[in-house]
């Protein structure tokens, strides 16, 4: 697999993480765990920006990574 | 009226005479905590089979007995709830056996107690050793109350410095196949909820025995069908092994590139799941 393959596939673990997190957000009862997940979804959410900017730079370095 | 009619009419009242009186008396009278509530369930007891068996004696006599011991337990009751000093008359105070570690063998006396009992009644805490034992009352009820040394009590999440977690009651939202919407509704949950999720688990709802759902809002149920294996709920774990592996993919990102700016985002991106990873992990794993 290429580079660009593997950033990709870390970066659709990183969406599935930020949907599972975001789905305990909602779906539990005490208020405090309801504000901590949704603060680690944010966090979550920081890292996936950083990495879709990156998928950006390595298919613009690379050419024949190109498309998802 | 022949007898065997009149001791099935006596029954049969007295019955419900007893039930009346112990809903009055409320679920204190159940306990026999006190001397007033020892003495009064037995001889209302008492009081009932002799007159229910008893043919020759009087019915109204038994019920103005019955009475009698369930309104005066009442009446005191009402009066300690407002007074310390009558209540530690009728209710009695817990005597000290065991402080700072050792037996107090006048307070044992006094209560008449030998050591072997004492030794029983540990026993009865789960206590082998009365060098575990810090402090020990013997209760007005005559149950011991322990308090372990700090050394010998069960480990707890503060003694590991661990974050507290603050986990709400589970609600039981399905009862023999039936589902229960007022249970359901006092758990933030819908209809719509609980079958999407029986779904996911691949059960129907009428092959369900018993069913909780837990303050995060997860599902647990047990099946009529004990052969068919119902998964436990892995969303939480599942979420944390998917951290574990993205956050040691970045590692190996910013190992593996050449460019330095990279490394730098990977680096940091890598420390920020990891610190996410530490503050959610306690959540997660429960």
């Amino acid at each position: 697999m290429t580079v660009g393959a593997d950033i990709k596939q870390c970066l659709a673990t990183i969406k599935s993480i930020e949907a599972g997190l975001s789905s305990l957000a909602i779906h539990t009862n005490a208020e405090d765990e309801q504000r901590l997940y949704h603060r680690q979804m944010m966090v979550i959410e920081e890292i996936k920006q950083d990495l879709m900017k990156r998928i950006g730079e390595v298919e613009r370095e690379e050419e024949q990574y190109k498309g998802f | 009226m022949p007898g065997w009619l009149e001791v099935v009419v006596r029954g049969v009242l007295f019955l419900f005479v007893l039930f009346l009186t112990t809903k009055i008396l409320g679920k204190k009278q159940l306990s026999e905590l006190s001397f007033f509530e020892y003495v009064s369930g037995i001889t209302i007891g008492s009081i009932a089979a002799e007159v229910m068996m008893g043919l020759e004696n009087n019915i109204w006599h038994g019920i103005i007995g019955v009475a009698i011991f369930a309104v005066l337990p009442f009446l005191v009751e009402i009066l300690s709830l407002h007074s310390k000093t009558i209540r530690d008359v009728v209710e009695g105070k817990g005597t000290v056996l065991i402080k700072d570690g050792k037996i107090l063998e006048d307070n044992l006396k006094k209560e008449k107690y030998t050591t072997d009992e004492l030794l029983q009644l540990l026993r009865g805490r789960d206590v082998f050793k009365v060098d575990e034992v810090e402090y020990a009352v013997l209760e007005a009820d005559g149950k011991l109350s322990v308090l372990l040394k700090k050394d010998n009590r069960p480990l707890t999440r503060k003694d590991l410095d661990l974050p507290s977690i603050n986990e709400k009651e589970p609600h039981t939202i399905i009862m023999d196949g039936e589902i229960f919407d007022e249970k359901l509704a006092s758990s933030g949950k819908s209809r719509g909820w609980l079958k999407m999720e029986l779904a996911k688990q691949n059960v129907t709802i009428e092959n369900v025995f018993l069913g909780q759902v837990d303050s995060s809002g997860q599902l647990t149920i047990d099946l009529y069908d004990d052969k068919i294996e119902v998964p436990k709920p892995q969303d939480k774990l599942l979420i944390l092994a998917n951290m574990k592996k993205c956050q040691a993919d970045l590692e190996l990102f910013a190992l593996a590139t050449e460019s330095e700016q990279a490394k730098r985002l990977y680096a940091e991106n890598a420390k920020r799941l990891q610190e996410s990873m530490d503050v959610l992990s306690p959540h997660l794993k429960g």
